[in-house]
């Protein structure tokens, strides 16, 4: 039981974590709130191309037991048609924000991700989930002595009348994206035509790189028909499939001051809705 | 990790980290969510199983022998850039599986990038870590990181050369940037010094990092780039 000197070291901790530009103070008046500002604030955090790094040691790492649980337990979700993937990118790679973001670890926001949606969806209360966390805090909570904690669920439960997608029983035996061959019309680009990236305002989720935007580059390949990421993250059921492109861009052209040689290229996959002809 | 998916780099410098004892929020985190799904219905112990049995399987052996395989057939390398999830089968990898429609994360839809003299790919997704994992196993962590992402769209030959990858002004490098539900991977030029060299010599140097594109096959080298590994608190169970 956490006593007041505890509480006061825990807000002094969390006071120096600042997530705002230190020019503008925080919680800026309209008056204050410049529109490059507003579009860095409303960036997916995810979209990081491009954006400035240096030289760091790279590593491997073992992977943690809880680790490969939260993968599994991510993609039997999807597998039980609880979710698509592109949900759990949407929840664990932008809504988490820029701070969650780059704070904790990347299964951490794997596993946030499944959380988030179990309650938003209502197959989870906010009850269960605590007073469970709660019952494992004091399952171990003498410490593990060696031991790998592990899931003691109290029964198993009838899954017959669980709200799942469609998609995961009518994909079944054909495969994802070929499920929606057929189902966006005609291709409006083929390859070889010059095209250029439209400057949308993306809010809440895109899958189309900022760095692209209003770059022109060359259709490289048609490649499949799907529902844009845009549409597919909000699990619309009457989502339109469109078509799908890999775009080449020159590096000299969509990076400026680009330090290689002038034929590098860089190619990207990019959905129809984002791109306009270059005449 | 079991001897199916092992992986010939063995990337195993470790350093040794005291005992944690106490149980973390992740664990914590996931235990009280796959008890609860699987109370309420959403999956079975059975399935969670099946799942986990595929991830401990998966390595990038069969993508080495894919590569290989093209190097010495050519009948197979046309199958391979023309029909990849043809040619995947063909190395015991059925993108279909384990759900029937792909798995969630990794998609149905294989594109292998032919490097040539005249041009070098290189493999990142900038905006999450999407990797072929069905037939190359699992993304190294550095992969995953924004530094990685962040810098190889912009600065290609320069994190390039991080690796010890250095190439001539003359080859064009291409970044491949995996954003979508294509899932690619390169087939690099077989080296020279490889002459009568058998399927399974010419797997072995065919390493996960030249299947990234960060690295080149080469007479002598099976191990990737990168070995420092940092240890987990409570790695996975065999």
């Amino acid at each position: 039981m956490s006593n007041a000197e505890e509480r006061a070291e825990q807000l002094a901790l969390i006071s120096r974590l600042k997530a705002t530009y230190p020019e503008v103070p925080e919680w800026p008046m309209p008056d204050q709130m410049t529109s490059d500002h507003f579009l860095a604030y409303m960036k997916n955090p995810h979209d990081v191309g491009g954006e400035l790094d240096v030289p760091a040691a790279y590593e491997n790492k073992e992977e943690e037991q809880w680790e490969l649980m939260t993968y599994v337990l991510c993609e039997v979700l999807g597998m039980r048609g609880i979710w698509v993937s592109e949900e759990r990118r949407r929840i664990g790679n932008v809504d988490v924000g820029r701070a969650v973001y780059l704070g904790i670890p990347y299964y951490g926001r794997w596993l946030w991700s499944v959380g988030r949606l179990l309650l938003e969806k209502g197959y989870l209360s906010w009850g269960e989930l605590t007073d469970r966390l709660v019952e494992i805090q004091d399952r171990y909570a003498g410490g593990l002595a060696g031991r790998l904690p592990d899931a003691q669920p109290k029964s198993e439960g009838d899954g017959a009348n669980v709200t799942r997608n469609a998609h995961h029983l009518e994909a079944a035996g054909v495969g994802d994206p070929q499920i929606f061959a057929g189902k966006a019309g005609p291709a409006k680009f083929k390859a070889g035509d010059r095209v250029r990236v439209r400057e949308l305002p993306a809010l809440f989720y895109t899958r189309t790189p900022e760095y692209v935007r209003g770059a022109e580059g060359v259709i490289a390949e048609v490649t499949y028909e799907s529902p844009a990421p845009e549409d597919e993250t909000w699990d619309r059921t009457d989502a339109k499939p469109e078509w799908f492109y890999i775009v080449r861009f020159k590096q000299c052209e969509l990076w400026h001051c680009y330090t290689g040689p002038m034929k590098d290229t860089l190619q990207t996959e990019i959905p129809e809705r984002w791109l306009e002809a270059v005449r | 990790m079991s001897d199916h998916g092992h992986e010939h780099d063995h990337d195993h410098d470790r350093t040794v980290k005291p005992m944690v004892d106490e149980i973390t929020d992740f664990e914590v985190l996931e235990i009280a969510l796959r008890e609860l799904c699987i109370e309420k219905g959403l999956f079975t112990a059975a399935e969670h199983r099946l799942f986990t049995e595929f991830a401990e399987q998966i390595g990038p052996t069969p993508a080495a022998r894919l590569v290989a395989r093209a190097w010495l057939d050519p009948d197979f390398k046309r199958l391979a850039m023309t029909e990849p999830l043809a040619a995947s089968k063909q190395v015991g990898v059925d993108w279909l599986e384990p759900t029937g429609f792909g798995t969630p994360s990794d998609f149905v839809a294989l594109k292998i990038l032919e490097n040539t003299p005249a041009l070098h790919h290189v493999i990142v997704c900038a905006l999450c870590s999407c990797y072929p994992r069905p037939i190359l196993g699992n993304s190294p962590e550095w992969y995953r990181t924004p530094n990685y992402r962040r810098r190889i769209v912009r600065w290609p030959r320069q994190v390039l050369s991080e690796f010890g990858l250095v190439l001539p002004d003359d080859v064009e490098v291409r970044v491949e940037d995996s954003n979508q539900k294509h899932r690619f991977m390169v087939m690099p030029l077989r080296p020279e010094g490889t002459d009568d060299w058998t399927e399974d010599q010419l797997a072995d140097i065919i390493t996960r990092d030249c299947l990234i594109g960060v690295a080149l096959p080469t007479p002598g080298v099976t191990t990737n780039i990168i070995t420092t590994t940092r240890s987990a608190i409570r790695p996975i169970a065999n």
